[in-house]
């Protein structure tokens, strides 16, 4: 419980109805994409840079801890309230400062959602590349958090690639800037970048300068039908092989063709093993022969490839994609989604590796994946009101980070570590890496007050 | 008196290695220090045992590729990577390579060519950049536009910290968010960290097609004025430099005037038509000598030309002032510029990275930097920029008369870099405080 002088102190400072200690209210701060919960002491929405200043200054008097939160889509629990702490919400700090399409930067506060960005910046015939399944809903300052990734990052990189600048609460509640409006106003060493996907255990971003870029004068969606996944990651390869860099090359297996299909109709032949959505974007004038090649590469080995030819074509390929982890709900309550990435040429060998996971643990796990990157997203289909059942899932879930840990890659591609992952870190890691963390969590954080616990501990 | 153990230094890297005679030492040194010794290892273990004598005796130890930077070692150690220069590892389904520090920038450039593959980054000084200290410098160049700045090229490496422990860190996926980012916070640590021994370093597909468009103008006005109306006409090459007519002969002898170097790397097609269009942009823009450049050997000489002029500033770091705008707030940059500079075409040396809103001035004898750079700084916060760097949050933090956030930014640095080198005996020459 907060004391009635605190809760009266940061109602003055953000204002009455920014406030909420009530126990429904609170319950409600207590989720993310997880299923972890917990509970804060308070939720505070400030306003500006200032307030978060006093917000910092004063939970530093009382030894709260504080965590910081956007949208709460997070998949790692990077936004779990730990004990004895406030929940920072920024979703009150939604203002688009400035959108500079000149100078290819955009000002934003941190509350804005990625997709509110992207329409005032499509009114320009601009946009942001980072564009996360959840871009709907989640903010920039989530985005940064966790430096989420999306479809696009095989061309274009994840987040970490768009920040040029930052304005930053630190946890003694002095304000400082990193980097600018440009590459090159790092001070001595790059703080953006240490900052971007700190999940907010380093500072409280109350400001960010985005790099963006002019929309593609074209694109070409394509999308490729396989009877087994095995045969779309042999497309994959051969496009890389090829020199071409698509934006995108995702891949859907059976059960994601299926149960998207249940809530789209979008027209994919469910008995098909895998679908491949392969997107090139650039000069229109280069799009036919890279359409032809990847035609080509494809055809060899696909059941059936085609080109949309029509906006309403793309747009019902990509609702399928875009809907894919929801649409699993209609099959069971719960679903676990991970996050492995592994070496591009380890690909055929994690789509074994996942098929052998479901196979020993007995569990349903469809799988989409962001095939160019190697990242994958196996969701494993349970019911959370089974406790044995969900003691599998996790042991499963386990089993898929050893798995590409094995395959020389990595437990988290875009969704950060968390508290999910945090139990895996040390596999993944050396020792003088995980200490290397903790060095620079010192540096900006010794007594451990914002986001306490997440990612490692002190 | 030095610290220095030389015997023990020889038993770790052999004889031939430890070079303590002044004469012999010359050629491995660059600026005022002097160390007592240059020692070349040839693997991680030798580092590390190197970097662990000189922890255990606070000796002082700077690192370089080819050449070190004597500042601060007097009486101490200059290591130098140039031994450990191996390509380990050149992996085309994953379009990564694993190299030493050591070898040179411009010969990894070969080898990379030479496997059908690319490697953006620009050297920082062509003929003694090493692919360690492009890492450790982790720029922006010209290009990073379309490429990204060079950090974006680093997947992981190993390290030898300041204490002589090895860590290593990173894999070969090109997404990657585990731990904290480490990986990428280490470029541009300019050695503070730790010493880098391998780079799991990014590759990419070789561009299809590559062109070069250039034109020489009356004024850096005129020429900068055609790079506006390119950005304005959604044209945006890999490159778009301007050299000023005092440096321009560097790039290409006989120029007159300012040169402009497009440079286009992508497909066939598209290339074909972008180099028409900028063509006639330049030469409508009062560009003369207008040519596209299409074959190989050419297009060659003409980026190395380039890349020579770069060098040629960044060899003089302590002469030069880098300052950046928005790149469509180039021209309001210049014509200010020009009230402090003079005429700009007879400057010792400017140079204009048109997509990047990036200037580097190299500065006419006698002149103060720090008074011309304040001076810029102003000029290019009106633009939307500021002063590159450390030395440019330094000034911006004086014209927002914010000294505590001065305060704050230095003591964050300071204390991150002694976290890691408690001691400070690691490249004590890199000044974080401007």
């Amino acid at each position: 419980m907060l004391s009635q002088a605190v809760v009266k102190r940061l109602k003055e400072i953000v204002g009455e109805r920014n406030v909420v200690t009530d126990k429904v209210g609170l319950l409600t701060y207590g989720y993310d994409g997880t299923l972890l919960s917990g509970e804060a002491l308070g939720v505070v929405s400030p306003q500006t840079t200032e307030q978060v200043v006093e917000i910092v200054k004063l939970m530093n008097e009382h030894d709260i801890k504080l965590v910081p939160r956007g949208a709460g889509t997070n998949e790692s629990g990077g936004t779990i309230p730990s004990e004895k702490s406030v929940v920072i919400s920024f979703t009150k700090m939604t203002k688009i400062h400035e959108i500079d399409t000149e100078n290819f930067v955009a000002v934003v506060e941190p509350g804005v959602i990625n997709f509110d960005l992207q329409v005032e910046l499509a009114k320009k015939n601009f946009y942001f590349p980072p564009d996360p399944s959840s871009f709907k809903a989640s903010t920039i300052g989530g985005n940064l958090g966790e430096c989420s990734g999306g479809p696009k990052c095989f061309k274009y990189g994840v987040t970490r690639d768009y920040m040029l600048g930052l304005e930053v609460v630190l946890p003694n509640g002095k304000v400082i800037q990193t980097g600018g409006r440009n590459f090159q106003s790092e001070p001595g060493y790059d703080l953006t970048r240490i900052i971007v996907g700190s999940e907010g255990i380093l500072g409280l971003v109350t400001k960010v300068f985005v790099r963006i870029l002019p929309i593609p004068r074209a694109k070409k969606t394509m999308l490729a039908l396989y009877d087994k996944v095995e045969d779309a990651s042999q497309t994959v390869a051969d496009i890389v092989a090829a020199g071409i860099i698509p934006t995108t090359l995702e891949l859907m297996d059976n059960l994601l063709i299926n149960t998207t299909e249940d809530f789209t109709h979008a027209g994919l032949p469910r008995d098909a093993g895998a679908v491949l959505i392969i997107e090139v974007d650039g000069y229109p004038e280069d799009m036919d022969g890279q359409v032809k090649t990847i035609g080509e590469i494809a055809s060899k080995i696909a059941k059936e490839f085609k080109v949309a030819q029509t906006a309403v074509e793309v747009d019902q390929i990509w609702t399928s994609r875009r809907s894919a982890f929801g649409s699993v709900a209609r099959v069971r309550p719960s679903y676990g989604v991970n996050d492995i990435t592994v070496p591009r040429s380890n690909f055929p060998k994690a789509i074994e590796g996942v098929l052998k996971v479901a196979k020993d643990f007995g569990v349903t796990i469809g799988v989409v994946a962001h095939a160019g990157d190697g990242n994958l997203h196996p969701l494993i289909l349970f019911d959370q009101r089974n406790k044995e059942e969900t003691e599998t899932v996790h042991a499963a879930e386990q089993a898929l980070c050893m798995m590409a840990l094995d395959l020389d890659g990595t437990i988290s591609g875009e969704h950060g570590i968390g508290l999910v992952k945090k139990k895996y870190l040390d596999k993944e890691f050396t020792p003088a890496a995980m200490e290397a963390f903790r060095k620079i969590k010192r540096s900006f954080d010794p007594s451990n007050r914002f986001n306490p616990g997440k990612i490692i501990d002190l | 008196m030095s610290n220095v153990n030389i015997s023990k230094l020889k038993g770790i890297v052999g004889d031939a290695y430890v070079i303590d005679s002044p004469s012999e030492m010359a050629k491995y040194l660059k600026g005022q220090g002097k160390p007592a010794v240059v020692v070349l290892p040839a693997s991680t273990s030798e580092v590390s045992s190197i970097v662990k004598l000189a922890n255990e005796k606070n000796v002082k130890l700077g690192v370089g590729g080819v050449v070190v930077d004597t500042q601060g070692i007097t009486g101490g150690i200059a290591m130098v990577m140039s031994r450990m220069n191996r390509i380990l590892e050149m992996d085309h389904l994953n379009l990564v390579a694993v190299v030493e520090p050591g070898l040179l920038h411009k010969e990894f450039l070969l080898k990379v060519a030479e496997a059908g593959l690319n490697f953006p980054p620009e050297p920082y000084v062509v003929e003694t950049s090493s692919v360690g200290g492009c890492f450790a410098i982790g720029d922006s160049d010209s290009k990073s536009f379309e490429y990204g700045p060079t950090r974006t090229f680093l997947l992981g490496f190993e390290m030898v910290l300041p204490t002589g422990e090895i860590l290593e860190i990173g894999n070969k996926c090109i997404k990657n968010v585990s731990g904290l980012d480490f990986i990428h916070f280490a470029v541009g640590s300019q050695g503070t960290f730790g010493i880098f021994t391998k780079l799991l370093v990014k590759l990419l597909p070789v561009p299809e097609a590559k062109k070069a468009v250039i034109g020489t103008f009356p004024s850096m006005h005129k020429a900068n004025a055609t790079f506006n109306t390119l950005i304005k006409r959604n044209v945006h090459p890999t490159r778009m430099n301007l050299i000023n007519a005092s440096l321009a002969k560097i790039a290409k002898p006989e120029t007159e005037g300012q040169l402009v170097i497009i440079d286009l790397q992508g497909f066939k097609e598209s290339g074909k038509n972008i180099a028409n269009e900028v063509a006639s942009v330049l030469t409508l823009g009062g560009g003369s000598d207008v040519k596209i450049i299409e074959e190989g050997a050419e297009y060659d000489q003409m980026i190395n030309g380039w890349l020579k002029v770069r060098a040629e500033l960044n060899a003089k770091p302590e002469r030069i002032v880098e300052f950046v705008v928005g790149p469509m707030k180039m021209p309001q940059a210049l014509a200010q510029l020009e009230a402090l500079t003079g005429d700009l075409g007879a400057y010792p040396g400017i140079i204009v990275e048109g997509l990047l809103g990036y200037v580097c001035l190299a500065l006419p004898e006698g002149t103060d930097k720090l008074v011309l750079a304040t001076k810029v700084n102003k000029l290019a916060m009106s633009l939307g920029g500021n002063v590159k760097g450390l030395l440019g949050h330094k000034l911006k933090a004086e014209v927002y008369n914010d000294a505590e956030m001065w305060k704050q930014t230095t003591s964050l640095l300071s204390e991150l870099r002694q976290q890691f080198d408690p001691k400070g005996i690691l490249n004590p020459g890199v000044s974080l405080e401007a």
